[in-house]
């Protein structure tokens, strides 16, 4: 039940697009089209879940105070950690993303290797070292959350980017311009969820 | 070169990571002293900060050095305790508690899996009749922490003030730069009886139609900071929690009238500052 | 040459900027425009950590091996902000400014404008013009950040750097503009400007 909620609230209540406003610069790049948002959105939840447990493991048996070696704190390195896990594990996905769907790894481009500093996997760390889960269940639970709140986020953006090249918005705000705004007001509605405690 | 060859690879990895990692523990290591040295300070600065003693900015132009004479100057008891209230030892003098020892605390405080051992929560007696006593939790981005002074044998607050790691600067931060949020905190009564000691409200706290607040242990949110409003609010509820029992037992102890504001000692009346 | 390299200077600051055009760093950008101060430092910031990793990372790029050449650019970059950050913070004169830098490490190690103009340029040039690449994109960066923090702070506080300018004449800030998502509003209209003077950006 607890893990219900968990996921539940980390792809609604703590989403990382609309409520952190993490990752938005592939977010806002890479949502032309459903079919390459949805890859990028595959690949972020597949970084997700394989980067946070390893942080996950690496934090609790590493890098806290005495986790190590009694009277050790390696804290002081646990940014670099992190980020070296995220940038091994992206390395990987993106050797894996050339071989096996080449179409789609000229369409990703430089938002590719950016996953690595995109925001919403650091965060996912961050806050995974910030909420001290009891296990690495939860840390998976939270993982997949995340990764699915930040999937469903650049997919429907995508699915909106489509049907909105049917309007008539003005010549300087088409494409990037309409689309600020757009994440904009699709942000004030998702402030909903924030209020709901599970 | 061929740069793709996997032993140079392999090789070029290992180098960098070791370089860049024994570069980080050298500095980390050597330059140790030196923050443990600012940051005690820093915290010295922020419990007289709370205890009254002046304002941030005052402290803030005092050395280090001047900032541990007045902290040895104004301090006169601290010692820890535990969860029902007894006392466990006296601490010296010149010992404060770092962020780094109050996350392990606090750890303690809450159970779970990272706990070490039972909770030893420091209490600081000042000069001025002032208890302070510190909170620690998680804000938005990182660890929040901060410090409440009390007035001696009751739970009025008399000074607060709340640092953090990396809050959103402009919202978020408001915890610590913003004078106008702390201030709210003075004058304001925590209820150790229940488990919500004292309440952040999101959206203002019901007020009456002067504009002061209807209950006395809450205060508004700040706008736009909701995730570090409720942190903050999480922090002082789990910690205040721990030393409820302290409070009550010395508040018992040592009668003190917050309204009409002079002591009364000796007599048995409940301190009805609370409602139910 | 010389043409090419004021290129390299100019065209970060407006025609390519990395905010509006290239849409790189758009997360920081949310976080710490709610007030000019905050977008001032992390301005500072992103310039000089700009341009000395493309500096750094331009000097050694050929020896990074291909496949790995994500882990080594993170590492440096991580590893430069997070020492000048112990550094400051061992002084007791640079405390206090360490103090102020604290909140933003996180932002500027995860700042894509670092890692993308790192990837885009820097690992293809000269140690020269990356460096200088490096500073313009940081600039180009600042001068969106500074506007947008114009406005939300003007509008959403009432003040600028932290000084009373509408408050005093019964203005009553509006509590939607330090949200993130008027941010992202305002951003849009931003682009919109920028798009109605330079046509040849506009998309069809």
């Amino acid at each position: 039940m607890e893990y219900l909620s968990l996921f539940v609230k980390s792809i609604f209540v703590d989403n990382m697009i609309f409520a952190y406003f993490l990752g938005m610069c592939s977010f806002l790049a890479v949502s032309k089209n459903v079919k390459t948002a949805a890859g990028l959105g595959v690949a972020v939840i597949a970084v997700l879940l394989i980067t946070l447990p390893v942080n996950y493991l690496l934090n609790r048996y590493v890098l806290q105070p005495d986790a190590l070696i009694e009277g050790v704190d390696l804290s002081f390195l646990s940014f670099i950690v992190f980020i070296a896990v995220i940038a091994a594990i992206v390395q990987i996905v993106e050797m894996l993303v050339e071989k096996f769907s080449p179409e789609l790894y000229s369409a990703l481009g430089i938002f590719l290797p950016l996953i690595a500093v995109n925001c919403a996997i650091l965060g996912g760390s961050l806050f995974m070292q910030q909420k001290d889960f009891l296990n690495i269940g939860e840390a998976t639970v939270y993982a997949l959350g995340s990764g699915i709140g930040w999937f469903l986020a650049i997919v429907s953006l995508a699915a909106i980017r489509e049907k909105m090249s049917y309007s008539n918005v003005p010549d300087a705000l088409k494409g990037l311009g309409i689309t600020f705004i757009t994440v904009g007001m699709m942000g004030i509605a998702f402030m909903t969820f924030m209020g709901i405690s599970l | 070169m061929n740069t793709n060859n996997n032993v140079y690879t392999i090789i070029y990895t290992t180098v960098i990571v070791v370089v860049v990692a024994a570069l980080l523990a050298f500095v980390s290591q050597s330059l140790k002293a030196k923050q443990d040295a600012n940051e005690k300070a820093e915290t010295i600065s922020q419990m007289l900060t709370a205890a009254q003693y002046g304002t941030k900015a005052d402290m803030d132009k005092l050395s280090n050095t001047e900032k541990l004479a007045k902290y040895a100057e104004e301090i006169e008891q601290a010692y820890t305790i535990n969860v029902n209230g007894e006392k466990v030892e006296d601490l010296p003098l010149d010992k404060v508690y770092s962020p780094g020892e109050l996350k392990r605390q606090n750890y303690n405080i809450k159970g779970g899996a990272n706990k070490t051992a039972d909770p030893e929560l420091p209490v600081f007696l000042f000069k001025n009749g002032t208890v302070v006593v510190p909170i620690y939790g998680a804000g938005l981005w990182g660890p929040i922490w901060g410090y409440i002074a009390f007035e001696k044998g009751s739970s009025e607050i008399k000074g607060a003030y709340f640092d953090h790691e990396s809050e959103t600067a402009g919202l978020g931060s408001k915890i610590k730069d913003d004078p106008a949020f702390q201030a709210e905190f003075v004058g304001e009564k925590a209820d150790f009886t229940q488990a919500n000691v004292f309440d952040i409200v999101k959206g203002g706290a019901p007020k009456d139609t002067e504009g002061k607040s209807l209950k006395d242990n809450q205060i508004d949110a700040i706008t736009g900071a909701t995730m570090t409003s409720q942190g903050l609010d999480a922090a002082i509820d789990t910690w205040l929690t721990a030393y409820a029992k302290y409070f009550l037992e010395n508040a018992s102890a040592k009668q003190h009238c917050g309204k009409c504001g002079h002591h009364q000692e000796g007599e048995d009346v409940e301190p009805k500052e609370e409602e139910e | 040459m010389d043409a090419k390299l004021k290129e390299t200077i100019l065209n970060p600051i407006f025609k390519g900027n990395p905010i509006t055009v290239l849409v790189l760093g758009i997360c920081s950008s949310l976080a710490v425009t709610v007030t000019l101060k905050g977008a001032l430092v992390m301005t500072l910031s992103v310039i000089v950590v700009c341009g000395i990793s493309s500096l750094i990372l331009s000097l050694l790029r050929n020896t990074i091996p291909g496949r790995v050449r994500i882990i080594v650019q993170l590492v440096v970059v991580a590893m430069m902000v997070i020492l000048v950050d112990q550094i400051l913070k061992s002084f007791e004169a640079t405390y206090a400014i360490d103090k102020q830098l604290s909140v933003y490490i996180g932002l500027i190690i995860t700042n894509c404008i670092v890692m993308g103009r790192i990837e885009a340029f820097a690992l293809g040039n000269k140690p020269w013009p990356s460096f200088l690449d490096g500073l313009a994109n940081g600039a180009g960066y600042g001068l969106i950040l500074l506007v947008v923090a114009f406005f939300r702070e003007l509008l959403g506080s009432g003040t600028l750097f932290g000084v009373d300018i509408l408050n005093r004449f019964g203005y009553v800030p509006n509590n939607l503009v330090i949200l993130p998502p008027f941010a992202l509003i305002l951003l849009g209209c931003i682009i919109w400007v920028q798009r109605s003077i330079q046509k040849d950006l506009q998309e069809k």
